[in-house]
């Protein structure tokens, strides 16, 4: 049965590879589409995700094919802009993304882009019409781009440290405290002795992607970076692991074990460098215990998000802080078998205890689904600040579209982004009970 | 769109059937009835209206589009023979672009130009490029911009194919304002069965077949002349079976929803023709036939 969808909060493909290459320093993508759609990936994107957008609003080198692109083909217009990019901004490599229009036509981007690096430009293209999929796809087209073409463009990979391990699956904006959360995993994994490849966000440049195929392993936070870890499996015959969800807390101690296990990393370093942040996490929680019973913490909450938060904070909330999963509802559409996996593990976190489970992008559906919860607490987007208001119960932004919050360098992933959750979900739980008393 | 100057009729076919040819033919037809007529040949190729203006060069509407200049109607537009206005959709070079979206946009530049007001035709025909392969090249027939469709088919299986095409288009646009099926020419009519095959077409489809155009080298000389048939031999044979089809256009305006076959339908009736000819060749005589 066919259902409308209000206010979708997941962007096109084009947009998802625009999020990945604006990562990465030196990358300088060129659109290759109709106007609007650089636009419209900043409104819709980059300016709702905490506060990070670029300045100056959609910065970014378009070839706004007009309909005589589209009747005669739009190829003549790529090399001119292409040309026309590497005179103005000076980069480390150019990355095309292809816009529906210009996929429908057929333009032979390949060749464009062949014809760049005939000329000594470092050209890379993604083929990301909008109906491949969304920006989760586009994140995948846009990885997959740069692993496939990347060697042939740099002759081969560059000399990787021992131990790295290269992170996939966290798309940035979508998840708007992406670099947080990948810092994070990389300080953990530093502490175990291995060198993290976080490959976005601050710093993060063309020099990392060259060290990828070079990597010992590869970690994927989220179903949607398992497609890239399976590729350098085929490609370099690369271990990976594939999680569902963000480690939040405790859980990071299993991803560390998990390591230590694949790599065969030292044993006792391990244990000591658990038993340091579990003792800290530990320390932390005695310290609320007084604002966790005089304000009521353990209640029901209604928690909206893409699936590898709900799963990392859902199950940090539920078993380590003992809140009750009311409602989880999944926004970022994984794909059926994902689904499947996902209801398996989140139901029952709380034995006993029923957890209704939802996919759904809509934002009407699942206001509703958010009133007629009646949880005590509703962790999402800012779309869902309205439903938590119906209800009279305090709110936590945790996930795009972000509109009133600024993330700079917060996550919630690890065991910082543990303390991070703590101290920004007792805070509005805490503040909601002052005012009431006031 | 403002009112209707004239009666609109779009031509289909598959590519090299002759569709140009019998277009031009009955355009050439048409004038020499007296009728303003304008042909406007919907395919990359741009040579639609050739054999109508003695092979001269004719810009096409979208390279105007190309070259964004301001356009007037004498920049795109040609009086061939008997004073017919030609015109060329053009469109991108094989294998670059959307033609079919260039044929919207052709037809979209042809309404701002105001066309159709300004010469106020008696007749208007579309040449469309062979089979209906994409959206843009049903443009003709959605929209109410053509009353009615004809189809050019030979005996050939494939041509039949494409004609088959053309009635699922018409019956999906047909409902909505689109143009109705006014029926098949058959063309290149030679081998004995040809015409049977084709009547047969159209009697599973519910359509009928408006004249025979038999092969002849009269078509083919006058060609190379750059000349319509009606033009270069008046008094032939050949002339006077497009004359009849002008007629034929000009005083029936039956038109019809087809029913098309779907794909099996399709085959099968096309085994039992491969069967049928393979008798006559073969002179296979059935039981009590010879009787």
């Amino acid at each position: 049965m066919s259902h409308h969808i209000e206010d979708s909060r997941n962007s096109c493909a084009l947009h998802g590879a625009l999020q990945v290459y604006e990562a990465i320093e030196g990358v300088v993508p060129v659109i290759h589409s109709t106007s609007g759609c650089g636009v419209q990936h900043y409104l819709g994107g980059t300016r709702l995700s905490g506060g990070n957008a670029p300045f100056g609003s959609a910065p970014v080198s378009s070839t706004n094919i007009r309909e005589k692109h589209v009747v005669f083909g739009g190829g003549s217009r790529l090399r001119e802009q292409l040309k026309n990019s590497v005179k103005v901004v000076q980069g480390d490599l150019y990355a095309i993304v292809t816009g529906c229009s210009i996929e429908m036509v057929g333009d032979d981007v390949p060749a464009m882009a062949k014809e760049g690096l005939d000329q000594d430009w470092p050209v890379v293209y993604a083929n990301t019409p909008g109906f491949r999929g969304d920006v989760h796809q586009g994140y995948q087209l846009a990885v997959r781009a740069l692993i496939e073409q990347l060697p042939d463009i740099w002759k081969g990979a560059s000399p990787a440290p021992a131990g790295l391990v290269n992170i996939w699956g966290i798309i940035p904006n979508q998840d708007p405290f992406w670099r947080g959360n990948l810092r994070e995993l990389g300080r953990l994994l530093e502490a175990i002795g291995l060198v993290p490849n976080l490959l976005l966000g601050d710093g993060q440049d063309v020099e990392s992607w060259k060290k990828v195929p070079g990597a010992a392993f590869n970690l994927a936070v989220s179903s949607w970076g398992e497609l890239p870890a399976r590729l350098l499996e085929e490609r370099y015959g690369t271990p990976f692991i594939s999680l569902a969800g963000l480690p939040v807390g405790t859980a990071a101690a299993d991803l560390l074990y998990q390591l230590t296990g694949e790599l065969g990393l030292d044993q006792p370093r391990i244990d000591a460098v658990i038993a340091r942040e579990e003792a800290r996490l530990s320390h932390q929680f005695a310290r609320l215990a007084d604002t966790y019973y005089r304000t009521g913490f353990q209640r029901e909450f209604a928690l909206i998000g893409e699936s590898a938060q709900v799963v990392g904070i859902g199950e940090f909330l539920a078993k380590s802080l003992g809140l009750l999963p009311r409602l989880l509802v999944i926004t970022d559409n994984p794909p059926d078998p994902v689904q499947k996996a996902l209801v398996t593990r989140l139901n029952p976190i709380v034995p006993g205890y029923e957890t209704d489970i939802i996919f759904s992008e809509d934002r009407a559906g699942i206001g509703a689904s958010v009133r007629d919860s009646g949880a005590g607490i509703v962790l999402g987007s800012s779309l869902e600040q309205e439903a938590a208001e119906e209800l009279g119960v305090p709110f936590l932004a945790v996930s795009f579209p972000l509109a009133d919050r600024i993330v700079l360098d917060r996550g919630y992933a690890g065991y910082r982004g543990a303390t991070a959750l703590l101290e920004d979900l007792g805070s509005v739980i805490l503040s909601d009970s002052y005012h009431q008393v006031v | 769109m403002s009112e209707k100057i004239g009666k609109h009729i779009a031509i289909y076919g598959k590519g090299g059937i002759g569709k140009s040819t019998t277009t031009s033919n009955i355009s050439a037809a048409l004038a020499e009835s007296g009728y303003r007529v304008i042909q406007i040949g919907c395919d990359p190729k741009s040579d639609s209206t050739t054999i109508l203006r003695g092979g001269n060069d004719l810009p096409t509407v979208l390279d105007t589009l190309r070259e964004q200049s301001r356009v007037r109607l004498d920049d795109i537009s040609a009086i061939g023979f008997g004073g017919v206005l030609c015109i060329e959709a053009g469109g991108p070079v094989p294998g670059v672009g959307c033609a079919g979206r260039g044929i919207n946009a052709a037809v979209e530049q042809l309404q701002d130009l105001k066309v159709f007001e300004e010469f106020k035709p008696d007749f208007v025909l579309y040449d469309v490029l062979g089979d209906v392969v994409c959206g843009g090249f049903a443009v003709p027939i959605r929209d109410g911009l053509a009353d009615r469709a004809f189809v050019v088919t030979s005996s050939d299986f494939m041509a039949v194919f494409a004609a088959n095409n053309l009635f699922k288009a018409v019956t999906k646009y047909a409902p909505s304002g689109g143009a109705r099926l006014g029926g098949i020419i058959a063309n290149s009519i030679l081998a004995p069965y040809a015409t049977s095959l084709i009547d047969d077409f159209a009697d599973r489809t519910g359509s009928r077949v408006i004249g025979y155009v038999p092969r002849s080298l009269t078509v083919a000389q006058s060609e190379l002349y750059g000349k319509t048939v009606i033009e270069a031999v008046p008094q032939s044979e050949q002339a006077q079976v497009y004359r009849d089809l002008a007629k034929f256009i000009v005083e029936d305006e039956e038109a019809i929803i087809p029913r098309p076959l779907n794909g099996p339908e399709l085959k099968k009736w096309a085994r039992e023709w491969g069967d049928k000819i393979f008798e006559v060749e073969a002179g296979v005589v059935h039981e009590m036939a010879s009787i």
